[in-house]
């Protein structure tokens, strides 16, 4: 008995390491994290380092000059007060129906929270052109505006219209599949206590959601102030009066003033670098606050 | 204070949950709800505190009819199965809870709210527990906490839903006694609903059983014992039969 047991603890010291049933062969292992990585950095990695060496190539002078151009200003101007009301129009609209969604049964819900999503399955020039045919001078309600001396189209109103439609979905996205994991038991909770339904969403619900709020609103102002495809149809390009910032550096571009687009296309790399930067943090909050409740 | 249901019924979708159900439990008594799942028990506590509406039937507090009030307006102390602690609250926030989100006229002051809580926090013997949070406390004492954060209210009447129901067997005989010592002193009026008939009968002054959604006897421990009214309770309670 007792040369058996040593038998085989010596076999087993002899042994390679055990691998697992799940796991692959190290060249197949080997093979995927190549493709991976180097798809990553051949598409993804490299022409972000591009656009800021082409953005800096004439002088870092050239690069902060391009901000101070009176019409570069003004695209970023009208990105900062599109976002500014798109975002929070979006972060009402998401929590709302996230919680409608999660706490009520009603006639069409299923309908409802798959419609949500529209704005992310059709091309966004779509989602401009809707309301050139609503608010443009043909569109349907182009004539009675007009009388109103109303201008949507090719105007500020006309591509926040256009943002939020196409930002629409980020907020209550994050939002619903979280709310339904939590349930309504600290909700109830807090109503056999005594709140009302704004207590109770301002002390309990809240402070719930807070993290899953904020990774949606990141994404949500992120994308406010990269959309190209929707605001570009309602915008009518007017220097310095309707051109956010990805409109500006189209233009730049198209003008061969590379170092101005670049520079301005930086600022918007940069902004995304940041949005990642915080929505890794707001990830590992969250997690954070998972593994706590589960103690 | 007493509750009282009359002919109360509630369906979900086609399937009847509680069928024209009428019971009161005396002011001052500790009442158990017995039935296996799926009897209509834990239906007819949320019922009860306002967290459901009926499709018929009507509920009385001490008299006075509650059917058309909402849970916080019948403020009933409500006791969780999994507690439903606020997890971003420590323990002292919990408890104030109930105190902190009443209207300003009728809010105790910032002292009366810390002496409320304290004296809870004895009570349950938790008083140097008030500044941790939930996810560091056990499961016995997050029940604890979570009776406390009811009992803050000054609640007209108890209702708690399976208790002890996801304690291990030794914290619950614990605390089914612990509740019985709290109510004979405190007398406050008292539902609690549980599968388990052991518990039933060893805590409560009254037991209602419960079958697919009908009340099927209600009496002391010792009457259902001695006189079970149907073959249901019989073989729920594994009685032998006696002819």
């Amino acid at each position: 008995m007792a040369g058996a047991i040593q038998d085989l603890t010596a076999s087993r010291g002899l042994a390679r390491r055990p691998q697992r049933a799940t796991e692959e062969r190290p060249l197949v292992r080997w093979l995927l994290i190549a493709i991976s990585v180097g798809f990553f950095a051949g598409f993804l990695l490299l022409p972000l380092v591009a656009v800021f060496v082409e953005g800096f190539r004439r002088g870092a002078a050239l690069y902060f000059q391009s901000f101070s151009d009176g019409v570069s200003l003004e695209a970023m101007k009208l990105t900062l007060i599109t976002a500014g009301i798109a975002v929070p129009c979006n972060t009402v609209f998401g929590v709302a129906a996230a919680w409608a969604i999660t706490r009520f049964e009603f006639r069409g819900k299923q309908l409802f929270t798959t419609l949500i999503d529209l704005p992310l399955w059709i091309s966004p020039v779509i989602g401009g052109l809707i309301y050139v045919l609503l608010f443009g001078s043909q569109g349907v309600l182009g004539p009675w505006l007009q009388q109103h001396h109303w201008r949507i189209i090719y105007n500020t109103p006309g591509i926040v219209l256009a943002t939020v439609f196409v930002t629409f979905p980020f907020v209550a996205r994050s939002l619903i599949p979280l709310m339904q994991a939590q349930g309504l038991a600290e909700e109830e909770a807090a109503l056999t206590l005594g709140a009302r339904g704004w207590q109770v969403f301002l002390r309990v619900t809240l402070p719930k959601i807070k993290w899953g709020l904020l990774y949606g609103v990141i994404l949500c102002n992120a994308r406010a102030m990269g959309e190209f495809g929707a605001v570009s149809v309602v915008s009518g390009h007017i220097r310095g009066l309707t051109n956010t910032v990805p409109l500006q550096i189209e233009i730049l571009y198209n003008e061969y003033a590379f170092a101005a687009a670049f520079a301005l296309a930086s600022l918007l790399s940069f902004l995304a670098l940041i949005t990642l930067a915080i929505k890794g943090y707001v990830e590992w909050r969250a997690l954070q606050d998972l593994k706590a409740s589960q103690l | 204070m007493s509750i009282r249901v009359e002919e109360l019924s509630k369906a979900y979708g086609k399937h009847a949950a509680l069928h024209n159900t009428t019971l009161e439990v005396c002011t001052g008594k500790l009442v158990a709800l017995l039935g296996p799942s799926g009897s209509g028990k834990t239906t007819l506590l949320r019922l009860i505190a306002g967290l459901e509406t009926p499709n018929a039937g009507r509920v009385f507090f001490h008299g006075e009819e509650v059917t058309e009030k909402s849970a916080y307006e019948r403020r009933a102390g409500f006791v969780f199965q999994h507690y439903a602690l606020f997890q971003h609250m420590t323990v002292f926030d919990n408890i104030a809870f109930g105190l902190e989100v009443r209207p300003r006229a009728t809010r105790p002051s910032k002292a009366q709210i810390r002496d409320r809580v304290q004296e809870l926090l004895k009570l349950i013997q938790l008083e140097a527990f008030g500044k941790r949070y939930p996810a560091q406390l056990s499961g016995g004492q997050r029940q604890r906490v979570a009776l406390a954060r009811a009992l803050a209210i000054d609640p007209s009447v108890l209702l708690l839903d399976e208790p002890f129901g996801a304690l291990d067997a030794k914290v619950r005989k614990e605390l089914r006694a612990w509740l019985r010592r709290f109510h004979d002193e405190t007398h406050i009026t008292s539902l609690f609903v549980t599968h388990d008939q052991e518990e039933a009968f060893e805590v409560a002054d009254e037991v209602v059983i419960l079958n697919e959604g009908s009340i099927q006897q209600i009496g002391s421990p010792h009457g259902i014992r001695k006189d079970p009214a149907n073959v249901f309770v019989q073989d729920f309670l594994g009685i032998e039969y006696q002819i």
